[in-house]
């Protein structure tokens, strides 16, 4: 095995790590030094954590003569134990890309013309700091809107709260995650967060609603899903394509859009009338079991049947395949899952599911988090923000996360200056137009800004329309803010050090927080010099040694993930509001919402069209990996798949170029036909991610077709503010000319 | 003696090519090329009533070896652990052994321009550490081990539980690469990717015996450059080994 990894004993000083420099050096031996490269080459080892995507895992950077030669699986980190995906083994082709933004720019043309001029940091920060001292002099400081994402978010997420700005707000909320983390904090009191703590390794039962496991890849859930699978786990998969997971499924559920919640209620009505519900958890945690029965009487599978387009009896079978594995059954919440702008009520119905089974909690179910200690820094107080968010969050959309925000909330506040103008936005670690729908109104919006600021890694499409652009250090390259994960079996910490120097100018995202921070005055809010000192501060309370953090990458504490580990404890395992599992949400009842989750009819495609419905490819993450040189030549663009049916009315063969053209006229980009079986009728399919137009980035440019540019129309979930996307449709139009 | 073998179990494969990259970085494979590839079956069936698989497919370290055969100059061989390697130095990068391989397991390096392929990673091998891909197998589902051990994985996956070489009654070159898993998803991947007979030269009797050590003479004399010619000429006279 290959865990004889030489530890690198740090013997640098603490500064060295924070100048972002790869301290000493160890010999080679020929226990660790890599094959293929020079014998000459001093080969170290460097633990550090992926952010190829925003799972987190370990990751050993194996550095020569300060240039990093090869990443591979930390065998140490509790979550991964040396596996990487794909991604995560492409990782220096990020760090290597030429088409990398190397200094910092200052807008000369017009906005979107892509026309920069170089200048220096000093210059930079300088512009940005006066240019911030304006705006909250003229409009107020809250008239500045931070879209952060990532580790090295909260260093601006500071910056923006210290410089007196409510208005932060993360695609990961409204984009993402927020309708389950809601739907299901509303039913047990906590949200799932990330990873999501599911014990599937143990489960007999894995239920995917529009989970394509498989294609979208995070490493330990992965080796756990397979593991499962090898364990003879059955899957039941529910999904209008036929997935990488419905292909190892036992049961193969191609729903009809926008109707889950139809199914998920007929699945309750079986394991109701048939009890095969876990009774005795019910009645020892839960509250509004009565409630619940009478509620879903009338939802039986003929009814669902009817609606979903899927066999009764295939409703009732795989219900009661539920009934006899719980409470070792995973219903997987999903993470992207804003879809149809019922989404809350749809993880509602997912959450009172697994409730039913017994499985939260239980071995094979999800278990629970173990929370670890965290030190924090003796701030000064943040100042009042002069007005509430713009956004919504808290007030409009009454569940939001008033933490993590409404992103489109403010893109709308943006374009219609209410409640009050948004002047200026700071965009760190995401590309709002490919992680925001509706482009096209974010276009709107960033012209009625004074100061458009992106902090980025690659020339993505967005920096054309900034003023100021800042070119950060890869993951690579940089310190992060440690990672503390609690919702894993074993909860753990785990830190992103620099494997090597920032390439060109570019500065990791601390440094620049702090920098700007130091412009404005705002100097209390970053009490530390170096990254190890505010690494040392925040692991302070956690019984570990900051070395062996430093050699390992993690260090993982005892988990107690069950209910039964928890017996002792006085307090709720289930912190609502009433101590109890909440099947009927009297919350949701007193904000005029359906207290039991109802399904409501969704529109069908008008004819001629296809409902858009998009997913990941297993070698790219978001937007963000296409242009890496390996993962683009696995997977240089995405394909249209069309159902045979489709395709041959429409007269199309197998790579054949199209065009996809929405129900408002928005065209995609020439894309190539995929003709299969494995996609419902009524919808078409992308992969996120493509058809981008920077002509920056050399090998993704206009490659493929986006679906976030077909999104003219989103349907908002009316409780958290997320942008249901599968709700455009669009036609096929063959490409009969070239690009 | 060792003889290892790979195995790659198909039920928990997800095709998320993470073994692809991590030998492309382990071994410097240009983008666009591939030692380890990963490729899909199309889907079968008519809807809702689908199946599909993957195939995971590399060097077999054949123990009959075709592209050991094919090649002129020597450089391709078989160690006594079964591991076919390619001395670089040797390599004309003539291709006959690509026309050789059943299973389209080589390629030129576009920068080297000489053959490359998997070697189950003997450099890592001989440092103790498995096989890149194994390593890195988001879903270990790839297994690697010597087979006159009865203890070891692909022992137990070989004979116990029946894991098979992607064989036909037409191409039997006796590959130690298995793929494991239901039997039906093999069926798929079997459909979907045969083995192919291996394309040798038409005077393929006879060149091993007489062309070779022509060849070998002419490396030796540095006279690669004709060798190669000479071989490419000869190339486009090619048929298929049992047609
Ligand atoms: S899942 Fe892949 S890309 Fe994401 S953090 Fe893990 S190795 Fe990196
Ligand atoms: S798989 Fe191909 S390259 Fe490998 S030993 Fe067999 S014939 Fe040779
Ligand atoms: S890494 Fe493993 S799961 Fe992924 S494609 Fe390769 S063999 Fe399959």
């Amino acid at each position: 095995m290959d865990n004889t990894v030489s530890r690198r004993r740090f013997l640098g000083t603490i500064a060295a790590v924070g100048a972002g420099t790869a301290a000493t050096s160890t010999a080679v031996n020929a226990e660790n030094h890599p094959p293929g490269w020079s014998g000459t080459q001093r080969v170290e080892k460097i633990a550090t954590t992926c952010e190829m995507c925003f799972w987190r895992c370990g990751v050993l950077a194996n550095v020569a003569d300060g240039k990093v030669v090869r990443l591979e699986g930390n065998p140490d980190h509790p979550l991964t134990k040396g596996r990487l995906c794909a991604r995560g083994n492409a990782g220096t082709s990020l760090l290597y890309d030429p088409d990398r933004l190397k200094f910092p720019l200052l807008r000369t043309g017009k906005r979107g013309e892509g026309q920069f001029r170089r200048i220096s940091w000093n210059e930079a920060l300088d512009f940005l700091a006066s240019r911030l001292k304006a705006i909250a002099v003229e409009h107020g400081p809250e008239s500045v809107a931070l879209f952060p994402h990532g580790l090295s978010a909260r260093f601006f997420s500071t910056l923006m709260k210290a410089y007196g700005t409510p208005n932060s707000a993360e695609p990961s909320f409204a984009q993402c995650r927020g309708p389950r983390e809601v739907g299901y904090t509303l039913t047990f009191g906590r949200e799932l967060g990330s990873p999501e703590p599911l014990d599937l390794e143990e489960s007999r039962l894995i239920v995917l609603i529009g989970s394509h496991l498989g294609e979208n890849v995070f490493t330990s859930q992965i080796t756990a899903f397979a593991t499962a699978l090898s364990r003879g786990a059955k899957v039941i998969a529910v999904d209008p394509r036929f997935s990488t997971a419905a292909s190892k499924a036992d049961w193969w559920l191609p729903i009809r859009p926008g109707t889950d919640i139809a199914l998920l209620l007929a699945w309750m009505n079986v394991l109701i009338a048939e009890g095969l519900h876990d009774q005795e958890y019910i009645t020892r945690y839960a509250q509004g079991f009565n409630e619940l029965a009478t509620h879903v009487r009338e939802f039986t599978p003929e009814w669902a049947a009817a609606i979903t387009q899927l066999p009764a009896a295939q409703i009732r079978d795989t219900a009661r395949a539920m009934g006899a594995a719980k409470p070792a059954v995973v219903v997987h919440p999903g993470r992207h899952v804003t879809w149809y702008g019922d989404d809350t009520q749809r993880a509602r119905a997912m959450a009172i599911l697994t409730a039913l089974l017994g499985s939260w909690g239980r071995k094979g179910g999800i278990f629970l988090p173990t929370p670890i200690p965290k030190g924090a820094f003796d701030l000064p107080p943040f100042p009042d923000p002069p007005r509430g968010r713009a956004d919504g969050a808290g007030t409009r959309y009454p569940l939001a996360s008033e933490e993590l925000g409404v992103t489109n909330g403010l893109v709308d506040a943006t374009v219609t200056g209410k409640p009050y103008p948004i002047k200026a936005w700071i965009v760190y670690g995401q590309n709002v137009l490919e992680s925001i729908p509706e482009p096209q109104k974010t276009l709107k919006a960033i012209d009625a800004l004074d100061l458009m600021v992106v902090v980025d890694v690659l020339p993505v499409e967005q920096i054309n329309y900034a003023d100021l652009v800042l070119p950060e250090a890869t993951y690579l390259e940089r310190y992060d803010s440690p990672s503390i994960v609690t919702t894993a079996r074993q909860p753990f910490v785990s830190v992103r050090f620099p494997a090597c120097d920032p390439l060109y100018e570019s500065k990791p995202g601390w440094w620049i927080a702090k920098e700007t921070a130091k412009r404005l005055g705002l100097d209390a809010w970053f009490p530390w010099n170096t990254p190890d000192e505010h690494l040392a501060t925040i692991i302070a309370p956690m019984d570990i040694n900051g070395e062996e953090l430093r050699a390992r990458g993690a260090v993982a504490f005892p988990g107690r993930p069950y209910l039964d580990d928890r017996a002792a404890d006085s307090e709720s395992p289930f912190p609502t509001g009433s101590g109890k599992i909440e099947l009927f949400s009297r919350e949701l009842e007193n904000l005029g919402a359906d207290p039991l989750p109802r399904y409501t009819p969704v529109e069908d495609p008008p004819a001629g069209y296809l409902r858009l419905i998009y997913g990941r490819a297993p070698v790219h993450s978001f937007a963000r990996t296409q242009n890496n040189e390996v993962l683009n030549a696995l997977m240089a663009e995405n394909e249209a798949w069309l159902s045979t049916r489709s395709a041959t009315d429409l007269g199309l063969r197998e790579g054949d170029r199209v065009v996809l053209e929405n129900t408002d006229g928005v065209r995609s980009l020439p894309v190539r036909v995929k003709v299969t079986e494995g996609i419902r009728q009524d919808c078409a399919y992308l992969v996120h991610g493509f058809g981008q137009r920077s002509k920056g980035l050399h090998r993704a440019f206009k490659r493929g077709a986006s679906d976030t540019g077909l999104m003219t129309r989103v349907k908002v979930d009316p409780l958290m503010g997320g942008t249901g996307m599968r709700v455009n449709f669009v036609r096929v139009v063959k490409q009969t000319t070239g690009i | 003696m060792a003889r290892y073998a790979m195995v790659t179990d198909l039920t928990k494969c997800v095709a998320c090519q993470a073994c692809t990259v991590a030998c492309n970085a382990e071994w410097g494979v240009p983008a666009g090329y591939a030692r380890t590839r990963v490729r899909s079956t199309p889907i079968s069936g008519t809807f809702p009533h689908l199946a599909s698989g993957v195939y995971v497919a590399q060097c077999n370290q054949c123990d009959r070896p075709p592209c050991v055969e094919a090649c002129p100059s020597g450089a391709t061989s078989q160690g006594a652990n079964g591991i076919v390697e390619v001395d670089k130095s040797l390599c004309i990068g003539c291709g006959f052994c690509l026309d050789a391989c059943p299973y389209d397991a080589r390629y030129i390096n576009p920068v080297t321009k000489k053959v490359d392929k998997c070697d189950f990673c003997l450099a890592r091998l001989e440092r103790g550490a498995e096989p890149a891909c194994v390593t890195t197998c988001t879903a270990h589902a790839k297994y690697f081990g010597d087979l006159e051990d009865r203890h070891s994985d692909v022992f137990k996956m070989v004979y116990a539980m029946g894991a098979r070489r992607m064989e036909t009654s037409r191409v039997r070159v006796g590959p130690n690469v298995y793929y494991a898993g239901e039997q039906a998803r093999a069926d798929l991947v079997m459909a979907a990717f045969p083995p192919r007979p291996p394309r040798l030269l038409a005077a393929g009797e006879a060149w091993s015996r007489v062309l070779k050590p022509l060849v070998l003479a002419a490396v030796g004399a540095t006279f690669v450059g004709q060798a190669v010619a000479f071989f490419n000429q000869l190339r486009n006279g090619e048929k298929d080994f049992e047609d």
